[in-house]
């Protein structure tokens, strides 16, 4: 009997097929056995099982465009777009819960017909899955002014690698009953559990939106002024340097963004104009603009993104004369760096990688299409330990997160 | 029955962190003999106040050894027992590393020891125009060690969320000594799990955090209070809703009921409040002076719309301060009025307010008990504080019993047991309600990731 026939006559309910149609993200990498689209968590629990006793592992993918190739090992991907829909959503209690699969659009459209919104900005966010998303602690430049994803992921629904079901979290903002497992989950990528349904903070739409813009100047300049305005007397939401942007006819650019009422943005705006002393141009028609900037890294085949304090920004900077600024975008409040590029190498990936930790920071590879992908900074050796032993009390045999790169 | 140390253990530790401070005489344990939940009480064989990081871990390393269980503590304010001692452990306290290490205006980040006290960490960022947003009512004596074992909150983390958002970086003392760092400011990009955000909340459990990197917030140029004074609880509750649902962001949103004006106002902290009031609703906004009177005005109308018989405004930081009077100095005006008081915390969708509150003066009348609430009504996080005598041993099973039926209820609207005062040994009996044996055995496992031999904090949180 061949796997997808076992598979059929162990769960008949469950969809499947074979694994020659894999996911972009997985191409160049090892195979799948087989593709399942399990449509509840129940499902999601008896594929688990299967797979255990089959000697498998499982891969959880959403959308998957942004899971990394396996480098070997006898696997199935388990994709989460049988698990779709809003399970609930509070409008006035401003919490939205809504099955792993379904894509970060259709929970920011329900919002939308209630005046609320997620601020969440990370690449392509709509076209993610929001179980995927929260795997991978996608962020974006509006962490300055709303917190990280992190802080907004309220609750989730989480199978186990040996198919125990986990509610963590729950529904309201404030809840410390218990150590919260949920935040490694958070980022885990699919190491400790799939994740099934996700229960996320919503907040009100900012009245008004203001996107204002420093062009015209050098990338130091720009960068600079950027890390300058993260020390302004007021906060705004978001601030990004970006390479040339088709928007601005090919200027590199400061970008920041203010939420509030005109009057309030009004003050700010002349408040961040005296802080750097310079006018600030505001874009009236923003939002490709800011499609722009949010979606960069974000498609190219190979991205990589540094972390290091504001204040040495500066000196990583420098250090990309071989990476090109062309392709990326610093956010400049929290000290990140996204690199996205076609044609981006190993040896300059790993001077810079270089540059980040001299500077005290550190180096991702977010996705690379080939083989030679460079290493990125690893967690120190203790906290890795603790980190396997939680692995494996989430994963005790070992099924999730299949060998990676 | 509690055990005196060892004389040779009590010598070694005594080696580490220099005699005056280890304290193992019975009159000076008294101290420490309970938290801020004063219900329980054991004292422990001996306190322990090291200084430093390396004297944490060597410290831990000795009681370790011994097989000597760790009490964690911080100022001792926590309310849900969770620096309760145990009579065969010690206590190793942080009251002497209060040190501020490092103030980095550029980057807006502090790191300081745990013994820090919270509202000194703001005082000492205020030169540089920043402050420390986690406000926990007890800011004037509670530490950041503390605050971070038990996430806390406070008035103002409605607008600017709880400590979890702000802790970027820990050094940790293992339950053997072994000293590790986690997370870091800068180093988001390295590969890995989230321990720091794990950590966080872990109640003493996982490790002594003996360092600490918080992230600081520029101090907003404005700020606009207001006093929202209702006939009933349910109309202040309303209000609350109208506020939030109209898209305006206050910084904080806090009700005062009708038992809690009366006790306020008896007591040498009246505030002023009417006393025939049945809520009295604190609503404030931060941010740049220009936009904030539009809001104030948008929050009265909410109000007035919601039946306020009248909403006062501070003109000034005197008036203002006058106006948080009543929430502020609640706690302390309870204490006086009975021997007792058991401050309950527990979470419901802000939406269910209304409802909660009129099933909680119910409790309290079926089981005879005076409840009062104070609370941070923005994030449906309530606090019915029962004021009792733990003497008398009738009052205090009706205490327990009304205690459950309050987190039964809130569980049963969608909400959870406790929000930000932990679980400690108080909420140990109630997690069964918010978990399955499935996620209880979960909660025990993670302890085991950190401290394998359950030696840190133990019968805390989960047994
Ligand atoms: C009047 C009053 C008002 C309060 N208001 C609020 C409020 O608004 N919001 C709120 O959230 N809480 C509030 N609290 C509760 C309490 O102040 C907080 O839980 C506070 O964080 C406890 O800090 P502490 O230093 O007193 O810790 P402790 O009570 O000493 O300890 C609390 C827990 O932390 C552990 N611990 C202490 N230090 C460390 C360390 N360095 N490493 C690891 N574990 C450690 C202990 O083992 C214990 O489990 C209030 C308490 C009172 C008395």
């Amino acid at each position: 009997m061949t796997l997808v026939q076992d598979l059929r006559s162990a769960l008949p309910d469950v969809a499947v097929r074979d694994g020659l149609e894999v996911a972009t993200g997985l191409r160049g990498g090892a195979e799948p056995e087989l593709v399942v689209s399990p449509s509840s968590t129940s499902e999601v629990v008896e594929v688990c099982a299967w797979a255990g006793r089959q000697g498998l592992g499982v891969l959880p993918v959403g959308r998957g465009a942004h899971v990394d190739p396996v480098r070997d090992g006898r696997f199935i991907v388990l994709e989460t777009s049988g698990l779709t829909g809003i399970e609930e959503y509070e409008a006035a209690d401003m919490t939205i819960t809504a099955r792993a699969g379904t894509s970060f659009g259709v929970v920011d459209d329900a919002l939308a017909e209630h005046g609320q919104w997620a601020p969440f900005d990370p690449p392509s966010v709509r076209t993610r899955s929001i179980g995927g998303f929260i795997s991978a602690a996608a962020h974006g430049p509006l962490w300055a002014g709303y917190g990280a994803l992190k802080n907004h992921v309220l609750g989730a629904t989480l199978v186990t690698g040996d198919g125990r079901i986990l509610r963590l979290g729950g529904k309201v903002v404030k809840n410390v009953a218990g150590y919260d497992l949920l935040r490694p989950v958070v980022g885990g990528r699919g190491r400790l559990g799939i994740v099934t349904s996700v229960c996320l903070r919503a907040f009100p739409k900012p009245h008004h939106e203001r996107v204002l813009v420093l062009s015209d100047r050098s990338v130091p300049e720009l960068l600079d002024a950027g890390v300058a305005l993260g020390t302004a007397p007021i906060l705004p939401v978001s601030i990004v340097v970006s390479g040339p942007l088709t928007e601005l006819d090919g200027r590199s650019a400061l970008v920041v963004r203010l939420h509030g009422a005109e009057s309030t943005v009004d003050a700010d705006q002349a408040t961040l104009e005296s802080h750097i002393r310079a006018p600030l141009d505001r874009v009236h028609e923003a939002d490709s603009l800011l499609d722009e900037i949010r979606d960069r890294g974000g498609v190219e085949s190979r991205c990589v993104e540094v972390s290091v304090l504001p204040s040495r920004l500066r000196d990583v900077v420098s250090a990309m004369r071989n990476v090109g600024f062309a392709s990326s975008v610093v956010d400049s409040y929290a000290g990140r760096i996204r690199i996205g590029s076609n044609s981006l190498e190993r040896e300059a990936v790993d001077a810079l990688r270089g540059a980040a930790e001299g500077a005290g920071g550190a180096l991702r590879v977010v996705r690379w299409a080939g083989d030679d992908r460079p290493a990125g900074t690893p967690q120190r050796e203790a906290e890795a330990g603790l980190s396997e032993r939680l692995e494996s009390i989430f994963d005790p045999d070992g099924v999730l997160w299949p060998v990676r790169p | 029955m509690t055990q005196t140390l060892v004389p040779t253990v009590a010598d070694r530790l005594r080696a580490i962190v220099g005699s005056d401070h280890v304290i193992t005489q019975p009159d000076r344990l008294v101290a420490y003999e309970s938290d801020g939940l004063t219900a329980y009480r054991v004292a422990p064989r001996a306190v322990v106040l090291p200084e430093t990081t390396e004297q944490v871990s060597k410290v831990l390393e000795v009681l370790h050894g011994e097989g000597i269980d760790v009490i964690p503590r911080g100022a001792g304010t926590g309310l849900s027992g969770g620096a309760l001692p145990s009579s065969d452990g010690v206590i190793v306290g942080t009251a002497r590393m209060n040190r501020i290490l490092s103030i980095d205006d550029q980057n807006r980040l502090a790191t300081v020891q745990p013994g820090v006290i919270n509202a000194r960490l703001t005082k000492a960022t205020e030169p540089y125009g920043l402050y420390y947003a986690p406000d926990p009512a007890s800011q004037s004596a509670c530490t950041l060690g503390g605050n971070v074992a038990e996430n806390s909150g406070g008035p103002h983390c409605l607008k600017y969320g709880v400590t979890s958002r702000y802790v970027t970086g820990l050094t940790v003392v293992m339950a053997d000594g072994e000293v590790v760092r986690f997370g870091g400011a800068g180093l988001e990009a390295a590969a890995g799990l989230d321990l720091v955000g794990l950590f966080v909340g872990s109640e003493g459990c996982f490790g002594i955090a003996t360092e600490i990197e918080v992230r600081l917030l520029p101090k907003a140029e404005g700020v606009r209070t207001l006093l929202g004074l209702f006939d009933t609880m349910a109309a202040a509750g309303h209000a609350v809703t109208d506020i939030i649902s109209s898209g305006l962001m206050p910084a904080a949103v806090e009700i005062v009921d009708h038992a809690t004006i009366v006790a306020v106002e008896a007591s040498v902290f009246a505030a002023g409040y009417p006393t025939d009031a049945g809520a009295a609703l604190v609503i404030e906004f931060d941010g740049t002076e220009a936009g904030l009177d539009d809001d104030a005005n948008r929050a009265e109308q909410c109000c007035l719309a919601a039946g306020a018989i009248e909403v006062r405004r501070a003109a000034s930081e005197e008036e203002r301060i006058g106006l948080w009077k009543g929430r502020k100095k609640a706690f302390g005006a309870m204490g006086r009025i009975a021997p007792d008081l058991l401050v309950q915390d527990a979470t419901v969708p802000r939406t269910r307010l209304p409802e909660v509150l009129a099933r909680i003066t119910e409790i309290g009348e079926e089981y005879g008990l005076n409840i009062a609430n104070v609370f941070h009504a923005g994030d449906g996080n309530l606090h019915p504080n029962i004021l009792f005598d733990r003497q008398n041993q009738d009052e205090l099973e009706r205490v327990e019993r009304a205690s459950r039926e309050i987190m039964t209820l809130c569980v049963s609207v969608g909400g959870t047991i406790t929000g930000e005062h932990g679980v400690g040994i108080d909420k140990r009996g109630y997690m069964p309600l918010v978990h399955n044996e499935v996620e209880l055995e979960m909660l025990r496992r993670a302890r085991w990731v950190f401290d394998p031999g359950g030696n840190l904090n133990p019968g805390k949180v989960v047994q």
